[in-house]
């Protein structure tokens, strides 16, 4: 009556998040060993404090590579709302917590337009988001003329990226609230639970009812309400907004995202995954600076370790990618395997 | 109108000799003997499921039988694959083009018929030309310029038709090739199997249209339960005897019998139809407590007929009316709102999701009613799914198991218990014991008619002739996107209802 | 509608953005700098061939940019060596056909998405690059800029190249099966299986030829001036694809030709000079990039949502 390779299966996708508990473990005792001042209060402190805007990126992200889809244009909003939000204070003189609220909508109005052109035009998420990709930066660059920054933010605002807060970053906390949400959205609400459906069978959700595109465009709306806070977070810890910030942070965060073992085919991954991922790289980034530190270490060897992390970072994505691509075969293969039928069998295909 | 059956002494081309295959503990062709004269036209008779299709892919080296023997032209071919067979010169033409959307019709054929190397020059003139000819033989009126996504479905099967043609293949299939052609063009079809014919390729020629098996084919053999029942020449058999050799058995299997009447109309279709969906006129009614089994072969129209009730094509013909009130239904949601639950027959894209638990696939169209506030409560969840394991008999590790570990028919259930705890009014089943083995399928018979009892009304969609006998209060038989019978219980039998989906009789009995 | 709509559209806009310059701003076609113009524009020419072919087998490839920067790098680095011209011109095609190997095998035999298959090269190729020239400039030895030519001997070459390879490529892929084996694999990969063509096969081979192409690109990049800067390929994705999309390349593979590809450069390279001719500010480029490609997309889909019927 109870198939025993249930267990296996369910083991099967708990090992991913399982694995990079183990490599996490082991990144922290390597660094601990080779590196100097890697396991302080302070260098923890710093690791986190400038991940923030990565893990809010990667936590925003998983719902749309859920549903089977893809955000290239997060990092190039991020530059967007930055430079709204600065204009916004500098500009016109608001109060900044007014216009970090604004910035987060704008956020949401770049997302809309991804979800409207994705769900309503079906057209590949891919390309649109590469076409938003480069107008949200274009528009960042085309607002500040290529040069202009904008600064001189209140000491209150700057806090919100400086200060320490109950021991911890002051944004650290703004990302345990926003990935609280979306974990709590993704895996305790109806709505999140849609995702998987629609990565699993897009049709198929819609058969059981599934507002398959209304729920889709949820997604991608939050991946740019949620960039739009990234932004600034990044404002306010760099004092600065200028049309260049999150340069490159997209690619970070669909690596981390990968690297927690969301599937980027859609329908499985977890936000636990998600952040281990991202805490996974936010260490491993961190760990290989802090071996320059280490006085025994060969200046070289030890600058050569520094600028390793891209190109690990790099590597480490393609073999979480075969890795993940492995384990979907194996599991997608398993789980189609019809145990023989307990009773007479009857000729029933054609 | 066909010669006699071919001279004795002609060597046949394709020869099968006890082919037998099984998928897993389901025996598909029990030892299966088929010739193929050349210049013959072969017609292969069969209910859905006797095993038309696997003797089909076991002669295009798309399955390796068993057992039993292959011979092509008098030599034994023991490990057949596709390319093999194309050298061989068989040919199968699919209902399912497998075109380049992209290309012109022309470049289509010659992809399809040259093996060049990476470097060879295209030569769009006989490219062209060549194309050309072939249309022409069939009498297509097709540009050969023409975009193949822009061609209708018909049209594309007629550019496969040409492929056919152009191989120079001695051995042609063809399954139901009429099904999505117009009268115009069956008129075409039919020269080009003549043409065949004539120049003595053999044809494999799968047809439900006993007309057009009269008007073309030489000899017919019909398939039941995997085995053959005989192969005899067309103009020695009578349609009735046909039909015979098609359902010929005893209805084996003892169904559920009905209780009570049944009660208030819950369903009634006036004029429906959906130009998209290709259903015309359908005018049905459905009661509480009653089981309307829905009859006809693939094609006619049945699936579309749901796919209306359900909102996934919307109607622009004819009216629905829901216990008395008139509806519009435009997509699953609204039908679901509106107590209508629909089991399809699409088992891989649109029912059990294989990597998500039982318990999250059975509640998957109930979120919005069952989980207050949009938030999920897996304990309230857990118990209804242990609720329907038990009370539908599922075997299954537990509500967390995921819907992969389970067999197909024990999927179907979890399908099943997904709509059932919609509560609908009215319950589509589409195919619901296709694929399912006998002990399921007896379970699942059973939970219908209880479920009918319970107050349900039922719209059975079933290809499974017994089944349909068996489990139906009343049979809705059709074809070509319309209704041409409706035929109560004690006037069904398997004759009646096969003639009517074959068209052949269009007496409607009350 | 016709087939080549989308061709002559793009055609008919960039004719439009020619005449304006022509009428407000003649001076726009003084001969040396517009030459210079052309001239700088070729390895994105060469490039974007690379990237449409890669497209049209509905595949893409986003670390095209830093392919061209490390295919630079190497040439640079094997000519400041005092090794001959053609070796670095061999040593830099041989890297990107390399570099487009590792895609092909991890997309068309492995089967990972090529989304992010390139997308992780490309971050490995951009930061072993880095780790490598720590963003140094390199100076390149004299024989090398303008293939050791005079400059307008150099920009003639360097133009009749990538017109030849343009020509040679669009023939290749009307008229050899090789092209139309790419067509087809774009445009339904199991149809063409069944036809007996290797679907895993053609897209491999098409990502070793875009690297080679990437190769290619940057050495007529790298003759055009006297140094290397290590970030030179930065931006070249964006560029190329949206030119190839604009052009009539379309996402879903299958359809396009590379006189659209052309069109779409020469409009799309053509906007920041306009702009800087109209004295309107250059900082508007990426945005209207972006918009250019949204538009296409839109345009795309229109069409095959008429087609669907």
């Amino acid at each position: 009556m109870s198939s025993p390779k249930s267990f296996s299966f369910k083991s099967l996708l708990a090992r991913h998040e399982a694995v990079l508990v183990f490599v996490i473990l082991f990144e922290v005792i390597l660094f601990q060993v080779l590196g100097r001042n890697f396991l302080t209060e302070r260098n923890f402190s710093n690791v986190f404090r400038h991940s923030v805007e990565i893990g809010l990126l990667a936590v925003a992200m998983t719902p749309v590579i859920l549903t089977g889809g893809i955000d290239l244009s997060v990092g190039s909003m991020m530059g967007l709302c930055a430079v709204l939000f600065g204009m916004m204070v500098n500009a016109l003189g608001m109060d900044p917590w007014v216009a970090a609220a604004l910035a987060v909508a704008c956020g949401a109005l770049g997302g809309g337009i991804n979800a409207a052109l994705i769900t309503r035009l079906n057209l590949p998420p891919l390309i649109v988001t590469l076409g938003t990709f480069s107008l949200f930066r274009g528009l960042a660059e085309a607002l500040t003329k290529g040069a202009e920054s904008f600064s001189g933010f209140p000491a209150y605002f700057l806090a919100l990226g400086n200060a320490t807060v109950a021991g911890l970053p002051a944004q650290i906390w703004v990302f345990f609230a926003v990935a609280a949400g979306i974990w709590f959205l993704v895996h305790r609400t109806t709505f999140g639970r849609s995702f998987r459906a629609i990565g699993y069978a897009p049709e198929g959700a819609r058969y059981a009812g599934i507002p398959v595109a209304r729920n889709t465009s949820l997604a991608y709306v939050i991946a740019g309400a949620v960039a739009g806070l990234a932004a600034v977070i990044l404002v306010a810890r760099l004092g600065e907004a200028r049309a260049n910030a999150g340069i490159g942070y997209e690619l970070l965060a669909i690596t981390a995202v990968v690297l927690g073992g969301v599937s980027i085919f859609g329908g499985s991954g977890t936000m636990f995954g998600t952040i281990l991922g991202w805490i996974a790289l936010a260490i491993l980034n961190n760990g290989l600076t802090r071996i320059s530190d280490y006085k025994i270490m060969d200046q070289t060897v030890a600058s050569v370790a520094r600028e390793l992390s891209g190109l690990l970072t790099g590597l480490l994505l393609l073999a979480a990618l075969a890795i993940g691509a492995s384990i979907k075969t194996l599991a997608v293969r398993h789980a189609r395997k019809q145990p023989i039928p307990t009773s007479k069998p009857e000729p029933a295909t054609q | 109108m066909p010669d006699n059956a071919s001279p004795i002494g002609l060597k046949p081309i394709l020869k099968l000799t006890e082919i037998r295959k099984s998928f897993g503990a389901v025996r598909a062709l029990k030892g299966v003997s088929f010739e193929l004269l050349p210049g013959e036209v072969h017609a292969l008779l069969g209910e859905n499921g006797a095993g038309k299709s696997t003797l089909i892919k076991v002669i295009t080296g798309a399955h390796q039988p068993d057992g039993g023997r292959l011979e092509v032209a008098g030599i034994e071919v023991s490990h057949l694959t596709p390319s093999k067979a194309r050298e061989l010169g068989i040919a199968c033409i699919y209902q399912q083009p497998a075109l380049f959307p992209d290309l012109s019709v022309a470049e289509n054929i010659a992809l399809r018929l040259k093996k060049t190397g990476v470097l060879s020059r295209v030569r769009w003139p006989q490219q062209r030309a060549h194309a050309v000819e072939l249309l022409g033989q069939i009498g297509a009126e097709i540009s050969p310029d023409a975009e193949v996504r822009s061609l209708s479905m018909p049209e594309q099967q007629l550019v496969e038709i040409a492929c056919a043609l152009g191989s120079g293949a001695k051995i042609v299939i063809m399954d139901e090739p009429t099904a999505s052609l117009t009268q115009k063009e069956q008129h075409l079809l039919f020269k080009v199997v003549r043409d065949l014919r004539a120049s003595g390729v053999g044809v494999v020629y799968i047809s439900h249209r006993l007309e057009e098996i009269f008007a073309l084919a030489d000899r017919v053999t019909v398939l039941r339960d995997g085995e053959s029942v005989g192969t005899n020449a067309v103009d020695t058999l009578t349609e009735s005897q046909m039909i015979k050799l098609m359902v010929g058995r005893e209805v084996a299997s003892i169904y559920p019998p009905c209780e009570g009447a049944p009660g208030e109309v819950v369903l009634s279709l006036k004029n429906l139809g959906c130009a998209a969906g290709a259903v015309k006129g359908v005018t049905l009614d459905v009661r509480a407590g009653e089981i309307v089994g829905m009859a006809g072969l693939v094609g006619a129209g049945r699936t579309e007929l749901a796919r209306i009730l359900f909102g996934i094509t919307p109607a622009d013909a004819g009216e629905i009316f829901l216990n008395g009130e008139k509806v519009m239904i435009s997509s699953p949601r609204e039908a679901i709102a509106r107590g209508i639950a629909y089991v399809p027959e699409d088992r891989r894209r649109h029912g059990v999701i294989l990597e998500i638990p039982i318990a999250h696939n059975m509640t998957m169209a109930i979120h919005p009613k069952f989980f207050r506030g949009s938030i999920l409560r897996f304990d309230a969840e857990s118990e209804l799914a242990a609720n329907f394991i038990r009370d539908l008999g599922i075997k299954a590790y537990g509500p967390e198991a995921p819907g992969g570990s389970l067999s197909g028919g024990n999927q179907q259930k979890v399908s099943v218990a997904r709509w059932l705890a919609t509560k609908p009014k009215l319950l589509i089943l589409d195919e619901p014991t296709q694929g399912v083995d006998v002990g399921a399928k007896s379970e699942i018979h059973k939970i219908i008619r209880s479920l009918a009892k319970d107050g349900l009304a039922v719209l059975m969609i079933s290809s499974d002739l017994p089944e349909v006998l068996g489990m139906s209060d009343r049979i809705a038989v059709m074809r070509g996107g319309e209704m041409t019978g409706l035929i109560a219980k004690e006037h069904a039998d398997a004759h009646t209802v096969m003639a009517a989906a074959l068209g052949t009789n269009g007496k409607e009995v009350a | 509608m016709n087939k080549y709509f989308r061709e002559i559209t793009v055609a008919a806009a960039l004719g439009l953005l020619l005449l304006s310059l022509a009428v407000f701003a003649p001076h726009f076609f003084q001969f040396q700098p517009f030459t210079s113009r052309l001239t700088s524009q070729m390895p994105v020419l060469v490039a974007a061939i690379g990237i449409a072919l890669v497209i049209m087998s509905r595949q893409i490839d986003i670390s095209i940019g830093s392919q061209f920067s490390m295919c630079a790098i190497i040439a640079g680095v094997t000519a400041a060596s005092g090794l001959p011209l053609g070796v670095s011109i061999a040593a830099a095609i041989g890297a990107g056909a390399l570099m487009g190997a590792l895609n092909g095998v991890l997309v068309a035999y492995l089967g990972l998405p090529s989304i992010v298959v390139t997308l992780a090269t490309m971050v490995t190729w951009q930061e072993a690059l880095r780790l490598w020239q720590q963003g140094r400039l390199l100076n390149l030895p004299d024989g090398i800029q303008w293939f050791g030519l005079s400059q307008p001997a150099g920009q003639t070459v360097v133009i009749s190249l990538a017109f030849l390879l343009l020509v040679g490529a669009a023939f290749a892929m009307k008229h050899l099966s090789a092209g139309r084996f790419i067509y087809a694999t774009g445009s339904d990969a199991e149809a063409a299986r069944l036809a007996g063509i290797d679907p895993k096969r053609t897209t491999f081979g098409v990502f070793v030829l875009m690297g080679a192409l990437a190769g290619l690109a940057a050495v007529l990049n790298l003759v055009q001036s006297p140094q290397v800067q290590p970030n030179c390929g930065d931006g070249l994705e964006l560029k190329t694809i949206a030119a190839a999309v604009v052009g009539g390349v379309a996402i879903s593979g299958g359809r396009g030709t590379l006189w659209g590809v052309l069109l779409g450069i020469l409009l799309l390279a053509n906007v920041n000079p306009a702009l800087t001719h109209f004295h309107q500010p250059p900082y508007w480029e990426k945005a209207i990039q972006g918009l250019v490609i949204l538009l296409a997309v839109f345009a795309d889909g229109l069409r095959s949502r008429k087609a669907q019927t």
